[in-house]
C-alpha cells in the first residue's frame, strides 16, 4: 500500500496545475472568455475531452489520471463544461452511433458550437423512467419516426440546438423493451419549450412538448427498442459524476472560512459548539468520502470493477452537498433572508440560492430513496 | 498510489480469517469468556506459534517488521469473531510503547517474552478524574534512592488479571492536567503495594481497577524520558485507536451482513422482512455506514504508516481523530439498527449481535469517545 501518487502522477498533477496558471480566465473573464478556455485545453492534447478515448481525439488518461484531473479541475473552480454533449450523448454515439453519426455530431459537441439537452424524464416518468410514453410511430415507408408526447425538467432545452431522447416504439412486452433513443432538431415546429422556474428563482429546467415531429431512421441511435440498454450505461456514468466530491472540498472549506467572518458575541460562529461540531461531523464524512472514492479508482486501476463501495457515490455525495449548503445558510444569519438586493456579505447571497438549489440534487440523477433501492438490490442481494 | 494489500497481507488476513471461522464461534466465545481467565491461553500460544505476536515488531527486535496496515489487516478480522485473547492491551498498546520508546534493556527483556506468548501486559493510563483526557494524571511518581515511589489508582486497565507488567502513566512533576511531567514507569503486576479489583466488562472482556500503594520502581523501569512521557501516551493512543477501529469495521461488517441474512428469512405479515423498503433502506445506510467508516481506517492507517518514517504529521493526527469519531458514530447507527431489525431476538444474549453491539458500545468509550474525537478533530 502506499498513499502518495507515484512520481509520474505527481508530475502530471504539477502540469495540470501549471497549465491552470498559465491559461485560467480571472475573474469576470471567467464568463468572456470561456471559448479561449477550452481551445486551450483542446490545444494542450485534447484536455477539452478528457474522458474521450484517444481514437476520438481523447487524451487517453489513466483513471488515476482522470481523477488528478478532475480533482485540479474542480479545486480550481474552472469554467464547468455543460455535460449533456461532452460527457452524456458522447459516449453513447461513440459506443452505439454509426460512423456517419459519430462524424456529422462529435465535432461539434466538441467545440460547443451546437448544444444538446436530455430528453428522458416525463411528467408520468421520473423515478420510474421506463414508464415514459413519448410515441414514435414508424412512418409506412419506414423513412422516418412520428414523434408525440411531453418531456419536462429538461435542462437548458431553451438554449438547445438539439435534443437526445427516449420515446416509446412498442407498447407490449417488457416496459424497458419499447424504448428508442432518438436525437430530435429543436428548432422543429412541432417543439415547443415552456419554462420552469425553480424555488431559487432561476430557469434551467423546461417543460418540451412534442407534436407530430418527423425524425428520419438515420437520427436513431442503434436498434429500435434497444435505447433503455444504452441509456441505462449513461445514467451509472452520470450517477458516478454526481458526487461532486472536489468541489465540496472546496465548498467545505469555504465554509469553515465563512464560519471564520461571522462574528458570535465577542468570537466567531466557529466558537460556537452546535455549529463547530456539524462542521466537524461534516468533514469528517466528507474525508471517509474522498477515500471512498480512491477506493473505487484503485479497484478499477487494478483492473477490477469499482467495487460495491462505488455505490454510495452519489447517494452521500449529494447528502454532503446540502449539509454544507446548510451550513452556509446559517453563516449567513439574518441575511438568509435578503433576495435580489447586493446587501450582507457576499457569501450570504450566494447562501440562499445554493441551498436552495442545492434540494435537487438528490432527485435528479437517481432520487436518493431510488439509489437505496438499486443498491439494496443491486450489492445487498435484499428482494423485492 | 496503491492500495492494494501485499500478498503477505492477504495471506495474513487468509490466515486469520481462518482461525476465525473454524475456531471462534460464538459459543466458543462465550465459553471463553466465562472460563476463569476470561480467554484462551491456548489461542495465545497458537497466535505466538504463528508470528502473530510479533507482527509489528521490528525485525532487529526479533520481530516480522509488520506495519500499522498488518496491524489493521489482523484486528478487522479479530473483529469479525470479536476475539477475547488480550493482543490489544499486550502487543498493540503495552508492545508498541516499548518497542518506540523503551530501552534496549527493555526491548532485550519484555519484547521476546511478548513474542513467545510468555508475557502478556497491558497500559494502565486511565484515571476516574481523567474522563478522556490522557493528560490528566494524578497517579504520583517520586523519586527516591535509586527509583521512584508510585501512589495512586488507575481505573478499567483492560486484561489487567492476566498481565505479568503493567505500563504505568504517572505524573513525575506539574499540575495534574499538564502535559508536561509525565512519566511512564513498567512495573511489576506482582509487586508488592498493587491491589486489584478484577471484573468482567459488559462486552465480555476483562479489566480492573488498581491501586498502588508506595509500590517501588527502579530508574531502569523507567520508559522514554523524564516528564516527557505524554508523547509516549499520544503515540500509544493512536496506536490502539488504529485497531480499535479495524476491530470495529470487521464487527459492523458482522452485523450488516448478519441483519440482512436474518431479515432474508424473518417472514411477517407473509413476507420476508427483506422485502420492505423502510427495512431495506436501512440496512442500504447500514452498509454505507460501514463502507465510510472501512475507507477512513485505511485511510488513517496508512498515513500512520507512512508517518513511521516521518514522525507522523499533523494531518495523520487530524485524521486519527476523525476516525475515532467515525467509528464511533456508525458503530452506534450499525449496531443499534442490528438489534432493531433482529426485533426480539436483536435483544437475547443467544443471538451473535448482542455480543457485537457491546463490543461496539465499548469501543466507543476506550481511547476517547465521538465528542472527544470530534472537539479536536474540528479544532
Amino acid at each position: 500500500m502506499d498513499i502518495e501518487f507515484s512520481t509520474a502522477d505527481l508530475a502530471f498533477q504539477q502540469d495540470i496545475q501549471a497549465f491552470i496558471k498559465a491559461n485560467l480566465p480571472k475573474g469576470m473573464e471567467m464568463w468572456t472568455k470561456r471559448a479561449e478556455w477550452f481551445q486551450a485545453l483542446r490545444d494542450k492534447g485534447g484536455w477539452d475531452v478528457a474522458k474521450w478515448p484517444v481514437e476520438f481525439g481523447g487524451p487517453g488518461f489513466t483513471p488515476t489520471q482522470r481523477y488528478i484531473f478532475d480533482m485540479e479541475m474542480a479545486r480550481n473552480s474552472t469554467p464547468p463544461q455543460i455535460p449533456f454533449g461532452v460527457t452524456m450523448l458522447a459516449p453513447i454515439l461513440m459506443n452505439y452511433g454509426t460512423k456517419e453519426q459519430q462524424d456529422r455530431f462529435l465535432p461539434s459537441i466538441r467545440d460547443g458550437s451546437v448544444n444538446w439537452c436530455q430528453g428522458y424524464s416525463e411528467p408520468g416518468a421520473g423515478s420510474d423512467l421506463a414508464n415514459l410514453q413519448t410515441k414514435a410511430v414508424l412512418s409506412a415507408d419506414g423513412s422516418h419516426y412520428v414523434v408525440n408526447g411531453q418531456k419536462i425538467w429538461t435542462t437548458l432545452a431553451h438554449i438547445a440546438h438539439w435534443m437526445f431522447c427516449l420515446v416509446r416504439t412498442s407498447s407490449t412486452g417488457v416496459k424497458q423493451e419499447g424504448i428508442t433513443f432518438l436525437l430530435i432538431p429543436m428548432n422543429d415546429p412541432g417543439i415547443e419549450i415552456k419554462p420552469i422556474i425553480t424555488l431559487g428563482g432561476s430557469h434551467s429546467v423546461n417543460e418540451v412538448y412534442i407534436t407530430d415531429v418527423k425524425v428520419p431512421v438515420a437520427d436513431r441511435i442503434g436498434e429500435e427498442g434497444k435505447g433503455w440498454t444504452y441509456a441505462k450505461g449513461l445514467l451509472v456514468h452520470e450517477r458516478t459524476g454526481l458526487a461532486g466530491i472536489q468541489n465540496s472540498v472546496l465548498g467545505l472549506s469555504k465554509a469553515r472560512k465563512n464560519a471564520l467572518k461571522v462574528k458570535v458575541g465577542d468570537g466567531t460562529l466557529m466558537d460556537v459548539p452546535a455549529f463547530r461540531n456539524k462542521l466537524g461531523a461534516l468533514e469528517a464524512e466528507l474525508l471517509a468520502l474522498e477515500f471512498t472514492e480512491l477506493r473505487s479508482l484503485a479497484s478499477v486501476s487494478a483492473g477490477s470493477d469499482p467495487g460495491p463501495e462505488s455505490s454510495i457515490m452519489k447517494l452521500k455525495g449529494t447528502e454532503i452537498q446540502q449539509r454544507i449548503s446548510e451550513l452556509n445558510l446559517e453563516a449567513a444569519g439574518v441575511y438568509a433572508a435578503a433576495w435580489g438586493e447586493q446587501v450582507g456579505p457576499g457569501f450570504a447571497r450566494a447562501a440562499t440560492s445554493a441551498y436552495l438549489g442545492t434540494r435537487a440534487t438528490t432527485i435528479f440523477g437517481g432520487a436518493s430513496e431510488v439509489q437505496k433501492d438499486v443498491i439494496a438490490k443491486n450489492v445487498l442481494g435484499l428482494g423485492s | 498510489m496503491d492500495l492494494s494489500f501485499t500478498e503477505e497481507q492477504n495471506l495474513l488476513r487468509d490466515s486469520v480469517r481462518k482461525f476465525v471461522d473454524s475456531q471462534y464461534d460464538i459459543s466458543v466465545r462465550n465459553k471463553l469468556s466465562a472460563s476463569p481467565t476470561g480467554f484462551s491461553q491456548e489461542y495465545w500460544q497458537q497466535f505466538a506459534d504463528l508470528g502473530w505476536l510479533a507482527l509489528p515488531f521490528s525485525e532487529e527486535d526479533g520481530g516480522i517488521g509488520g506495519t500499522p496496515v498488518d496491524t489493521m489487516v489482523l484486528m478487522e478480522e479479530f473483529g469479525r469473531g470479536l476475539v477475547l485473547e488480550p493482543y490489544l492491551a499486550t502487543v498493540v498498546m503495552f508492545g508498541s510503547a516499548i518497542s518506540m520508546a523503551g530501552s534496549d534493556a527493555q526491548k532485550a527483556t519484555l519484547l521476546p517474552a511478548i513474542m513467545d506468548g510468555s508475557l502478556m501486559a497491558s497500559f494502565a493510563y486511565a484515571e476516574a478524574q481523567s474522563h478522556h483526557d490522557l493528560n490528566n494524571i494524578e497517579t504520583s511518581a517520586v523519586a527516591e534512592g535509586d527509583g521512584y515511589v508510585l501512589n495512586g489508582t488507575k481505573c478499567v486497565v483492560l486484561n489487567a488479571q492476566s498481565a505479568g507488567k503493567l505500563l504505568v502513566s504517572t505524573r513525575t512533576s506539574g499540575a495534574s492536567q499538564d502535559h508536561d511531567g509525565i512519566t511512564l514507569f513498567i512495573v511489576d503486576a506482582e509487586a508488592s503495594g498493587i491491589k486489584r479489583i478484577d471484573y468482567p466488562t459488559v462486552d465480555g472482556l476483562r479489566a480492573a481497577d488498581i491501586s498502588f500503594t508506595d509500590v517501588r520502581v527502579s530508574a531502569a523501569d523507567q520508559v522514554g524520558e523524564l516528564g516527557k512521557g505524554y508523547t509516549i501516551v499520544a503515540s500509544i493512543a493512536n496506536r490502539a485507536i488504529l485497531a480499535l477501529a479495524a476491530e470495529a469495521v470487521g464487527a459492523m461488517e458482522v452485523l450488516y451482513q448478519d441483519t440482512i441474512a436474518y431479515t432474508k428469512q424473518r417472514k411477517q405479515f407473509d413476507h420476508p422482512l427483506s422485502e420492505f423498503q423502510v427495512l431495506k433502506h436501512r440496512m442500504t445506510e447500514m452498509f454505507m455506514e460501514h463502507a465510510l467508516a472501512k475507507s477512513l481506517c485505511i485511510k488513517a492507517t496508512m498515513l500512520e504508516t507512512q508517518g513511521l518514517e516521518t514522525q507522523g504529521s499533523a494531518e495523520t493526527q487530524r485524521t486519527i481523530h476523525a476516525l475515532k469519531y467515525l467509528i464511533g458514530k456508525s458503530s452506534r447507527f450499525v449496531g443499534q439498527n442490528a438489534v432493531q431489525l433482529h426485533g426480539g431476538m436483536g435483544m437475547t444474549e443467544e443471538l451473535r449481535v448482542a455480543h457485537y453491539f457491546k463490543r461496539l458500545m465499548i469501543i466507543d468509550s476506550q481511547f476517547g469517545n465521538t465528542d472527544h474525537h470530534l472537539e479536536r478533530f474540528v479544532a
